[in-house]
């Protein structure tokens, strides 16, 4: 569905991505795992059009997307719920909501707000409020769900888990697996490696802007030197 | 006993109220995508010297000079628009105040054509040229009780209050639609925005062109009420004039910029003892409203408040229906 093809960007002189590929196959997870500064975040920003990539190619659903615009990049399917979660402070959750919709002129937004509204009953409670007096995780759902509110077929999600209660975590990480399961291709970014893992299909390794190993969810997983590497060692 | 009610000093300080508002909105619309432009006077500047210009020299009828004089302005809004859709906060006003002074300085300069600092008169009047197309239809002030000087200004002022309550009822309209919508998201947060999927650049340049067109039509209003210009009246000083409207009367809802330049234009009219003081005065008002409410006066809760207030009264007397903001 999605492949990034020796991808290289970066910030004015300084070069982050260096030759980085991936693929993301329709109706799966996949998982990007990295230490601070890796690059995780800039291979999301190239991905959703943020960031132009200086050279290599990205394309989508067999399309070349290279170097498109956000905006055009989510019409034709691809979301980003940005890092940190950037909910708008200043409108109500329903607002937030419907801003997700925002390029859409069919007549089943409003359907899918219920859906969302439903899906996600804390939501619904506080839907009147300011987005900015939520809690942490209720912000995150609320962006998660802001950005299901376009259609996206492929989710992308940068550190979904940043700065949550363990029990936060593993309920957003339960709300990305039922949103893969309801037919979204999912691109995960985390620091959180074990958790990513478990409900991923495949993973990749970034290291200094470079992929250094890729492989299946449980492979990896099980691989006990790149846990050690890369992901840190068992605290058990 | 009309004729009696209808004082032209009157009048005119009513139209200078209007020509505040329409600029203070000028303002509002730039801001309300979270960009802060000094610029607007400038802006103004182009619009008036443009149109008073055209209907110099070429001698075109005064709506399509006021027109092109905003439609230059709005161009110039996009050209400065561009190179600064970086820009943030104090630099993007520092930026466009310079643009200000920059056409400040043209008009000063460009002595063949614009007369430097002696400025431009016997730009055609509004009022007049109203007059003028009447009495071709036969028509006598006098027939309504009017001398032609009253006639005058009071075409203006209704002329101008049509413009100005279109003006406000356009950007309220726009301020709910998807236009709206998205220049609130871009200021609540750009990044977000960004990965909602606006074209944060196209509605940025949007917002900063519109803010020029509608300064550029003031402006153009303000030469052929005037029927002299000079490069004084666009300088720094109205530029942080028109900011004083926004910042005194509030920048979240439209109806702050036109309560601050209604407010502060009959100030100094009422009070005539302060007219001098006025810019000591304006100083205060920039440090108090930051210390003690920097969204300016009405705000969003204010609003909500009042209208909250406004809807219990009308149960009271049975007439209610109140729409809010």
């Amino acid at each position: 569905m999605l492949e990034v093809s020796g991808i290289h960007a970066g910030y004015g002189k300084i070069q982050v991505l260096k030759d980085v590929s991936l693929e993301v196959e329709e109706g799966t997870i996949v998982t990007i795992l990295g230490a601070n500064g890796a690059g995780k975040s800039t291979t999301m920003k190239s991905v959703s059009g943020l960031l132009k990539p200086s050279a290599g190619k990205i394309s989508f659903l067999g399309e070349d997307v290279t170097g498109l615009r956000p905006d055009q990049l989510l019409r034709k399917g691809i979301a980003l719920v940005p890092e940190g979660r950037q909910i708008l402070a200043g409108m109500t959750v329903l607002e937030n909501l419907e801003m997700g919709a925002y390029h859409r002129k069919d007549s089943e937004i409003d359907s899918d707000l219920n859906k969302m509204l439903e899906r996600f009953p804390i939501l619904k409670e506080r839907e009147k409020q300011l987005g900015g007096t939520l809690s942490g995780g209720q912000q995150q759902m609320l962006a998660i769900a802001r950005a299901i509110m376009s259609r996206p077929k492929l989710l992308l999600l940068d550190e979904p888990s940043m700065g949550l209660a363990p029990l936060v975590v593993a309920d957003i990480f339960k709300i990305i697996k039922e949103i893969n399961q309801s037919g979204t291709t999912v691109l995960l970014v985390e620091q959180n490696a074990r958790q990513a893992l478990k409900i991923s299909d495949k993973g990749y390794v970034l290291e200094t802007g470079k992929m250094v190993a890729s492989g299946n969810a449980t492979e990896l997983l099980s691989d006990a030197r790149i846990m050690e590497a890369y992901l840190g060692k068992r605290s058990s | 006993m009309l004729a009696e009610l209808i004082n032209p000093y009157y009048l005119q300080v009513g139209c200078f109220i209007l020509i505040n508002i329409i600029l203070g909105i000028s303002v509002y619309i730039t801001l309300s995508t979270g960009q802060l432009s000094l610029a607007n006077a400038g802006f103004m500047g182009i619009g008036a010297y443009t149109s008073a210009l055209l209907t110099i020299h070429f001698d075109l009828p005064i709506i399509i000079g006021i027109i092109i004089g905003a439609l230059v302005a709005a161009l110039c809004g996009v050209l400065i628009g561009i190179p600064t859709l970086r820009l943030q906060g104090v630099y993007l006003a520092i930026v466009t105040l310079g643009f200000g002074e920059v056409i400040r300085v043209i008009f000063v300069n460009w002595e063949t054509l614009t007369n430097g600092s002696v400025g431009i008169s016997g730009i055609p009047h509004i009022g007049r040229e109203i007059l003028k197309t009447l009495q071709g239809f036969g028509f006598q002030p006098m027939s309504i009780g009017l001398q032609n000087n009253q006639f005058i200004f009071l075409s203006i002022f209704i002329l101008l209050l049509l413009i100005t309550i279109f003006v406000i009822w356009f950007f309220r309209r726009q301020h709910q639609s998807r236009v709206g919508r998205a220049f609130a998201a871009i200021k609540l947060d750009e990044k977000a925005a960004e990965s909602m999927g606006i074209n944060i650049t196209y509605y940025k340049v949007l917002a900063f062109a519109q803010g020029a067109l509608v300064a550029g039509f003031a402006g153009a209003m303000y030469a052929h009420i005037l029927a002299y210009i000079s490069p004084a009246d666009f300088a720094y000083h109205r530029a942080v004039e028109i900011l004083i409207f926004v910042v005194f009367g509030g920048s979240e809802v439209i109806w702050g910029p036109i309560f601050g330049a209604f407010f502060l234009t009959l100030m100094p009219e009422v009070l005539r003892f302060i007219s001098e003081y006025r810019y000591m005065i304006y100083g205060l008002i920039i440090i108090i409203m930051m210390a003690v409410r920097p969204q300016g006066l009405i705000d969003v809760p204010l609003l909500k408040a009042l209208s909250k207030k406004g809807r219990k009264r009308g149960q009271k007397h049975g007439t209610g229906n109140h729409k809010s903001m």
